[in-house]
Order: C-alpha cells, then structure tokens, then sequence
C-alpha cells in the first residue's frame, strides 16, 4: 500500500515537471554547444523583416485575443513592432527610448522608466538577438526535435518571476531564426507571437526606428 | 460683519444641498432600465485609462462564463496584464490578479464600483426608486456610501447618462451609448473628484 502512494505521488510529481510544450523535444546533449551556435549565427544577423500573430490566451475564459502586425528588428537596439488588426499601435524602440502610437495618441519615454517595456525589451530583443540565452536572469534550458529548437527560460530575477512562470522560444534549425516565443504567466494564460513570412539581413532604412 | 456671517452661511447651506433634492416621485417603468442593460456575452474593447498624469491603453475583454458570472481582463496591446476581475451573479467580486502597480484597496474598490455601474445588474434594477424633473426620468439604487442614479430621457428610449453619486452630488459620470445586439459599442467613465478616466471603444473580432 506504501508502495502504491509512493509511486502514484511520483508519478503526480513526474507529470507536473513534464511540461506539455517539451513532448516531442529531447533534451539537447550539449547546452554550451547550442548557445555557442546560436550566438555565432545571432552575431551575422543585421535586420529581422517578418509578420507577427500575437495571441492572448487566457485559460479560465477559455479565449484568445489575436492581433497582428509587422515586426522590424536593426542590430543592435532597434525595433518597431506595428499592429495593424484588429487595432492600430505602433512601437518603436530605439535604443533607452520608446515611441508609442496609440490611435492619434504618441508618447515618448525612456525604457529606464517603464518596467514593463524593460521586460519587453529584454525578451523580444534579447531573444531575437540571442542574447537572452546568456542572461542571468534566467535559467535556460535548450530541447530539440527534426526541425526545431525549443529554448525554455525561466526566470530567476524576482521582477520577471513576478510577470513570467516561464518563456519559450522555438528557434528554425535551418536559420536559428526564432519562429515563436511564448511568455506564460503563474495565472495559466500566456502570449504567443508566431513570427512569419521572416526575411533575415535585408537592409533596412534607418527611418523605420527613427523617434520624432 | 453680520452680513458677511450671514452670506457665508448661506454659501455653506448652499454647498450641502443636494443636486437631487428637486427631483419628484415618478411612475416610471423601472423594466424601462432593463434594454440599457449590457449583455457581455463577449465583447472586446480597446481601452484607455488616464489616470493623474498617467496614460494605460490596452484591451479589455469583457466575458459571461457559463455560471453567469461576468469576467473582464485587461492587458496592454503586447499581451502584459494589468488586472483580471471576476463579478458573480451573486454580488460577489473576485480580483484574480492585478499588477504590483495597481494591487492598493483604493485602486480595486474603485474599477470595482465603475464597472458594476456600467453592468446594471438584474438584483440592482429590481430595487430601483424612480424619481423625475422637467426633462428626465431618474432610476435610483441605493449603495453603502450614496447611490447608482440612471438617467434616461421622459421617454424613456435613451439612457443619456449613469452616475455614482454621494447624497449630495455626483462623484463619477458615464455614458454607455449605440448599443449593437445589447453590447454597448461606446462607455465613458469620469471621475468628479479626482483626474481619472476610462474611455472604452468596442472592435469587432
């Protein structure tokens, strides 16, 4: 009887440790191997051009928010996201200085000053850009399958533990371009951004990140 | 000197009456009120918050679950969730979660009370007073702290504006306008006594 509990506690224990996102994934033999690679590949990559799909899951409700647009990334600080569907926003990063447009709405603000955009930043920059894979905020820990890497990150800082559970990111093995990244929060729903339609190291005017 | 004792006294006497005072008893239909009723069956909206200086937008998805009770999740355009509220049949209110920057009892108790004055929930309409004056029909709740005031024209066809009111004057004014299948496809939200507002525009999925 003992041994019955014992091993039906281990396989609750065992079952909540596998996440449902690694099935298919083995875990990569050599993590260091991987970053290196990843990173050297990240070094070449000038400009990011590609579509994006955000979804908003939220689990309890059942439902999604999906909102599209097109996503811009310059080494070695530059990003403008714009969602055109189903609602206009334009974000641009440039360097420490954000520029929102909101509708007819615009504000500029330093990153230093917003903490939520300093996470932003941190994650979709870092990931694009690889650097995120050596952040010491989180603990990272790479699967792979036929096509994909699936890189999982999970924050050690207390002000990301208080936004994420964990982040993962599927990485191309064709390009090590990121196709996805999920952000999951400890409420259960996550965000989703599916970067399509992705067109690496074509020149990009220094216009698009311009703040005016 | 007596003058001035006697006019400041009747500024003060002036400042306490209530903007409500001349309203007089009506006959109004109180099931008028029920076809303003909001129904959130799903409704998506894209969200602005000043509030003292401070600009939020994101989007607020507001949601009927199965047991009737009302969810509305709010998060900025890049998916970062600001607070995720739960009002149940009941009268019963749950805060799922809210930002560290916004998790203060004030804060909560106060989106609380604007959101459940927009809802116009069955269990609140059914002990409505009504009262009116030359132009409007007015349709009371009373609350712990003052009253919901509803006000709709004499024919009762528009509701021109909602109000969170103490005895004496309104504190909160909003407007819920172009109902499209019961969901409200505008809803202002202002505060009287403090700079705060919401404006709530509604897309289409």
């Amino acid at each position: 009887m003992r041994k019955t509990i014992l091993y039906i506690a281990l396989i609750a224990i065992f079952s909540h440790t596998v996440k449902a996102q690694t099935t298919g994934y083995t875990l990569v033999p050599d993590q260091a191997k991987f970053t290196e690679q990843f990173a050297a590949v990240a070094k070449k990559t000038e400009t990011i051009k590609s579509d994006f799909v955000q979804d908003k899951n939220l689990s309890m409700l059942s439902d999604k928010i999906t909102s599209k647009g097109k996503f811009w990334f310059k080494k070695e600080n530059l990003l403008r996201m714009e969602y055109d569907k189903p609602f206009e926003y334009l974000m641009i990063l440039n360097k420490d200085n954000l520029y929102i447009k909101d509708g007819k709405k615009e504000s500029r603000v330093s990153v230093k000053s917003n903490k939520i955009f300093q996470q932003i930043n941190k994650i979709i920059v870092g990931c694009v850009q690889g650097a995120v894979f050596n952040n010491p905020d989180f603990k990272m820990k790479a699967f792979e399958n036929k096509g994909t890497y699936l890189v999982e990150l999970q924050p050690v800082a207390k002000t990301l533990k208080d936004f994420f559970k964990d982040i993962d990111i599927t990485v191309d093995k064709k390009d090590y371009s990121v196709t996805t990244i999920v952000m999951y929060e400890n409420s259960g729903d996550n965000t989703t951004l599916h970067f399509i339609n992705r067109e690496l190291n074509n020149p990009l005017p220094d216009a698009l990140f311009t703040i005016k | 000197m007596r003058y001035l004792l006697l006019s400041s006294c009747f500024f003060i006497l002036a400042g306490c009456s209530s903007v409500y005072k001349n309203l007089q008893p009506s006959v109004g239909d109180i099931s008028n009120l029920e076809k303003f009723r909001p129904d959130f069956n799903r409704a998506l909206y894209k969200t602005e918050v000043d509030v003292v200086g401070h600009h939020l937008s994101g989007l607020l998805l507001i949601k009927t679950l199965p047991d009737s009770s009302v969810r509305m999740v709010f998060s900025n355009e890049v998916g970062f969730k600001f607070f995720d509220f739960e009002f149940k049949p009941d009268g019963e209110f749950k805060a799922y979660y809210v930002v560290k920057q916004m998790d203060k009892g004030p804060v909560i108790k106060t989106l609380k009370k604007d959101f459940e004055l927009i809802m116009l929930r069955k269990k609140d309409i059914q002990v409505a007073t009504v009262r009116q004056d030359d132009h409007n029909v007015y349709y009371i709740i009373k609350r712990p702290k003052g009253f919901f005031c509803y006000i709709t024209d004499k024919a009762g066809t528009e509701l021109e504006r909602l109000e969170i009111a103490s005895p004496r004057k309104p504190i909160v004014e909003a407007i819920m306008k172009n109902h499209i299948n019961g969901i409200p496809d505008t809803i202002g939200i202002t505060h009287k006594n403090f700079s705060f507002t919401i404006g709530l525009k509604r897309i289409d999925r």
